[in-house]
């Protein structure tokens, strides 16, 4: 079964937003929420999210199910995740291609793996077994990081696209997180965006990032910087029109900030159609 | 090359470390995911911190990240310690209190996480309609899931609705008051917190501990010798408080 989210500019929605949402049923073609923020048995956030849910398709993105740990696969965090997908009916479900937890102790961050042969058989392995659980193809996301290790044996472009292509999985393309690592390592983003195969790119994300420390950090907590832009419009020229979000998760700002962020997105998506037509 | 198992041990053990030695890009993770924990539980304990400020709360976030591992993916199960960690905290030693405002704050957000409950006033009323009068004090409730005692010596309700945004009243708090009993809970779809009466109090929490209702009748009267039980059982069915018979 194909499941599409809208060809258009969807919104990460946080709590901040969600009463504004319900009241005044803002023009968004889609919203994306942290799974985990809704594994609660019940409760009022979850019902908010019931009701969102018959208005806008919903993308569930995962932040902790720490697909490269070497731990055991969390068999209570996947049944909560499952339980969710089945209560939301999600049109895309996410998660991060990271690890954040080992020997027990979850760290609740996205740490990045080393790129190797051992890892890359792993994270196909699991990401197999989460699929296989959920009954249902996820995307996987390309993170942002400030280190890369001597043991990689491939580059990180390298090591995605495997993982999709191993494992069955689609692409969430963080084209952020390109030009960070990109800007952090020494790469080429452009290289990057050429050895991603279309067809497995399903969502793209955006976000802003830091500047201010001895690297370029995440933060998701500031406008999408020109040169990301600038990215994106490359990276639609070879993807396509792909569904795009905007995050925003620190120092969150008025609703309609993100809307403007959000138009922006749409814009170059619009453009890119009309060059494509 | 290690295993990636020994690998991301040796990772982990680096990112806690934290000593001088730490690499400068380790450390912008370790920051950052101590700075995950200071947010999650600076939105949980959010009066906790405002009685002892940023700088005090973000490091005994730290000690408490150090000393008790988040053992879920999930960050908002993470901080359910906090409140006993902070009660045998060496620097808070001089707030009393501090610990069980920690804890009126945490039965606020496992409030409003749990679960919903489909039974009704009405059906409850039917089931103990259908109780032959002499099995009456034999019945068992379920309370709904979202009730959380907490009970302090220190005036905590008080201390926690004068640090409420918005508030606007007098900030003056006696610490010459009578103990809390509070009974945190959801009506209709939100967190409401309620200060029992002593005879309350027993009751529910007797029966949230699994007893009958005979012997919870009689912790409510040993708390309150003219408590009047039919007035209680009444407005607890009504509000939704005790949710089903137990077996149901």
């Amino acid at each position: 079964m194909n499941r599409h989210l809208p060809n258009s500019a969807g919104l990460g929605l946080r709590a901040p937003h969600v009463s504004h949402v319900l009241a005044a049923h803002p023009s968004v073609p889609w919203f994306e929420v942290h799974s985990e923020n809704y594994f609660a048995d019940g409760g009022p956030a979850l019902a908010a999210l019931d009701r969102i849910r018959t208005d806008y398709p919903i993308s569930l993105h995962g932040v902790g199910l720490s697909l490269g740990s070497t731990d055991a696969l969390d068999t209570a965090h996947i049944a909560k995740l499952s339980r969710l997908v089945d209560r939301i009916q999600p049109t895309q479900v996410s998660e991060h291609l990271c690890w954040s937890s080992v020997n027990g102790r979850h760290f609740n961050d996205l740490l990045p793996l080393p790129y190797t042969r051992e890892a890359l058989d792993h994270v196909c392995a699991r990401v197999s077994a989460v699929q296989d659980c959920l009954g249902r193809e996820i995307l996987v996301e390309n993170v942002s990081s400030y280190l890369t290790f001597p043991e990689s044996t491939m580059l990180e472009f390298e090591f995605v696209v495997e993982v999709a292509v191993r494992s069955g999985c689609g692409l969430l393309i963080d084209v952020n997180n390109i030009y960070v690592n990109a800007r952090n390592h020494g790469g080429d983003a452009d290289a990057y965006l050429a050895a991603i195969p279309p067809a497995l790119v399903a969502e793209i994300h955006l976000a802003g990032f830091d500047a201010s420390g001895p690297c370029l950090i995440d933060t998701h907590g500031a406008p999408v910087a020109p040169e990301v832009w600038s990215l994106y419009e490359r990276a639609l020229r070879r993807f396509g029109a792909v569904p795009t979000l905007i995050e925003w998760d620190t120092h969150i700002p008025e609703f309609a900030v993100l809307q403007r962020e959000a138009a922006t997105a749409q814009s170059y998506l619009e453009a890119e159609l009309a060059v494509a037509a | 090359m290690p295993s990636l198992r020994e690998w991301q041990t040796r990772f982990a053990a680096a990112l806690l470390q934290g000593d001088g030695d730490t690499d400068e890009h380790v450390a912008i993770y370790r920051n950052t995911v101590f700075s995950n924990y200071r947010h999650a539980l600076g939105a949980t304990f959010a009066v906790v911190k405002q009685l002892v400020g940023a700088p005090f709360f973000d490091a005994a976030v730290d000690a408490y990240a150090l000393a008790v591992p988040s053992l879920c993916g999930d960050l908002n199960v993470y901080g359910g310690d906090f409140p006993e960690f902070l009660a045998s905290y060496p620097h808070a030693r001089d707030l009393p209190y501090l610990a069980d405002v920690a804890r009126l704050e945490w039965a606020i957000d496992a409030a409003a996480r749990a679960a919903d409950v489909a039974g009704t006033p009405e059906s409850l009323l039917t089931a103990l309609a259908n109780v032959p009068a002499e099995q009456g004090v034999a019945q068992r409730f379920t309370l709904d899931p979202s009730c959380h005692f907490v009970h302090s010596g220190h005036p905590v309700l008080r201390i926690w609705q004068v640090h409420q945004p918005g508030f606007a009243g007098d900030m003056a708090i006696s610490s010459d008051v009578a103990p809390d009993y509070l009974l945190v809970r959801r009506e209709g779809g939100a967190v409401i917190i309620e200060r029992l009466t002593p005879g309350d109090h027993a009751l529910l929490r007797t029966l949230n501990d699994g007893s009958d209702l005979g012997l919870a009748l009689d912790a409510a009267v040993a708390a309150e010798p003219d408590f009047a039980l039919e007035t209680t059982l009444r407005a607890r069915i009504a509000n939704r408080t005790l949710a089903q018979l137990r077996g149901d």
